[in-house]
């Protein structure tokens, strides 16, 4: 009983040795899924078909385990060399858990699974609210700047199908641009220039794209597209230059129409870049380009308000916007299998 | 009584290092498994992936539209020409010509203006003050883009797919590139304002070349094996005299006028185009992926 501990150490020694030897595979050149490299069985490096070739020769171990194994346990535990399959020592530890397959018959068998042509959308949106907020730039004005903040609150219906409302606050930050005092100096032809106060609609969103990147080879993106549309208001009046002395205009609420398409881009399944092009359509008032010769503000001056309108304009404010979307709730549930 | 406790003790002590081991074994086997066991051990992540681009000549016959312009847009016919060394890296060039250009509004309202003051009999003070800048037609001295060539470096560092309405799937990338223009202009001719060299009533133009960086991203959405349809945004900001006026060159700053027509009257435009190109792609059969 003495030696029983100093055997039982040995008999753990040699039950380490098998580990190492396997451990000097992995120390070698193996490769995972994802990094094949040609089959060198030399360093270490395993490819599928090799794979598949120790599963065969693991199984063939298998079969013939018994007997291989008959004689190290006639011999003594101690005496047991692994051959360095995991699989084989599965098969020793438990002959009956030891699977016994055909690979190359399993992988030839043909397979009847259900395949969708999309194994799941990465982000589902029905039922969830979307909360885009990003700042939008005019461009389609030379004239005059329209850079806004914009806010958007949608809801899913459907996956595809969205209701919200948007809007967006200009006034700060209209921007009436250098080249108009140069055209005015220049050619003395003075350009209606009008400014906007802000805008809000009501809108549908429908979702007909969706899609994946991959970058650099390395991260997966998944992004989708959609087009929107909707009905709202705006409110906007002329900038006065051509009697800025006497014209000083209101804002008024003009009733507004818009379309567009986004591009949005999942960071994770509730945060998306968002990019979107959408034209603002309204029939805007412009300033009048004849002055009234009669001062005062009497029924035909040039300081009653009603002289200082001139044509009316379908005038489309182009913005493009650049924005971060949320999704809430944050987590969902899929409908159909992967 | 103390044999008895050696002997208990020995034994706990076997088995416990017994254990460790077992533990060690277990845990080694474990990370094993995973490596060297499975169908797919050593597998790339992607098989069979189609090569759209790598070895390939892209040729894409190409309409573009100018952006934002003051006084006169272009639209430009022409194509783009690239290799693709590996499926992200391609060198070629872009060429177009102006094959239209259209005057906005703001150059026909000021070509009414002008019209109707050269009807009025005598000079108006408005002629007078605008001699410089403005002649008989107004339109036939704006600056124009007559051609564009553009050497380039394309990078295509993004790849994917595209489900358009649950039915239509298309292979799309998306690209960069970037490199110098060589831009052909058409803008009105520099005068010195001097008895030799008047400025009134002298509108002829000049052609010169502007070298400007250009840059963009596109977008291909591939058809089949050998061809694509392109969007493309592409910048080419530099100065010139848009619409031949005199607008700087005097002054402390030189930001007021000075009655010549100048280098210092170009104004710096960050020139936009947007591009709708047919991409065919040679050979025609792509490569794809172990």
């Amino acid at each position: 009983m003495k030696s029983s501990p100093i055997g039982l150490l040995v008999a753990v020694a040699l039950g380490i040795f098998p580990a190492q030897s396997w451990a000097q595979a992995k120390a070698g050149k193996v490769t995972v899924a994802g990094k094949a490299a040609a089959p060198k069985d030399s360093e270490g490096v395993i490819d599928a078909d090799a794979s598949a070739a120790a599963t065969t020769s693991g199984d063939a171990a298998a079969e013939a385990a018994p007997a291989a194994g008959d004689t190290p346990a006639e011999a003594g535990e101690e005496t047991e060399t692994p051959t360095g399959s995991g699989l084989e020592d599965i098969c020793k530890i438990d002959p009956a858990a030891c699977p016994n397959l055909d690979m190359d018959k399993e992988a030839a068998r043909p397979l009847k699974e259900q395949i969708f042509a999309v194994q799941q959308a990465y982000a589902l949106r029905v039922r969830r609210f979307e909360l885009q907020a990003g700042w939008s730039q005019s461009m389609n004005d030379q004239f005059v700047g329209h850079p806004t903040p914009n806010l958007a609150l949608n809801y899913y219906i459907t996956n595809v199908l969205a209701i919200g409302i948007n809007g967006q606050y200009y006034e700060p930050f209209n921007v009436d641009k250098a080249f108009n005092a140069q055209v005015r100096r220049a050619a003395r032809v003075a350009v209606p220039l009008t400014e906007y106060q802000w805008g809000a609609a009501l809108n549908f969103t429908y979702v007909p794209a969706y899609g994946k990147f991959a970058g650099f080879g390395d991260f997966i993106f998944h992004y989708d597209a959609y087009v929107v549309g909707g009905v709202g208001a705006m409110s906007v009046r002329p900038i006065p230059v051509i009697d800025p002395d006497n014209r000083n205009f209101d804002y008024q609420t003009k009733l507004a129409f818009n379309a567009g398409i986004g591009v949005r881009i999942f960071f994770n399944k509730w945060f998306a870049a968002v990019l979107e092009v959408r034209d603002y359509v309204f029939n805007d008032k412009l300033e009048s380009l004849t002055v009234s010769k009669v001062p005062g503000p009497g029924p035909n001056g040039a300081g009653n308000p009603n002289t200082w309108y001139g044509d009316t304009k379908l005038t489309n404010n182009v913005q493009a916007q650049l924005g971060a979307a949320i999704f809430i709730p944050f987590s969902f549930d899929y409908r159909l299998p992967k | 009584m103390t044999t008895t406790k050696q002997k208990t003790m020995k034994r706990l002590v076997s088995v416990l290092a017994a254990a460790l081991a077992l533990c060690a074994f277990t845990e080694r086997a474990e990370a094993q498994q995973i490596l060297l066991t499975g169908p797919l051990a050593g597998a790339p992540a992607v098989r069979k992936l189609r090569l759209h681009r790598k070895g390939r000549f892209e040729v894409a016959p190409a309409v573009s539209f100018t952006l934002l312009d003051e006084y006169q847009r272009t639209i430009f016919a022409g194509a783009k020409l690239n290799y693709h060394f590996t499926d992200w890296l391609a060198f070629g060039a872009w060429g177009a010509f102006g094959a239209a250009h259209l005057t906005t509004h703001l150059s026909e309202q000021i070509q009414d203006v002008n019209a109707a003051r050269r009807k009025v009999p005598g000079e108006s003070l408005d002629e007078r003050l605008t001699a410089v800048n403005l002649g008989p037609d107004f339109t036939k001295q704006l600056g124009t883009m007559d051609w564009v060539v553009a050497p380039q470096l394309t990078a295509v560092p993004f790849r994917g797919k595209l489900a358009l309405f649950q039915s239509i799937y298309l292979d799309t990338d998306l690209y960069f590139f970037g490199g110098p223009a060589f831009v052909g202009l058409n803008e009105r001719k520099n005068c010195a304002g001097t008895t030799q060299d008047p400025c009134v009533n002298n509108f002829t133009m000049a052609t010169r070349m502007a070298i400007a960086p250009t840059f963009g991203l596109g977008f291909n959405f591939y058809i089949n094996k050998w061809s694509a349809i392109g969007f493309e945004w592409r910048g080419m900001p530099f100065s010139w005299n848009t619409g031949g006026f005199d607008t700087a060159g005097g002054g402390k700053d030189k930001k007021f006028p000075d009655n010549k027509i100048s280098n210092d009257d170009r104004q710096f435009n960050f020139n936009q185009v947007l591009t709708l190109s047919f991409n065919v792609y040679l050979p025609f059969q792509y490569k794809t992926s172990e």
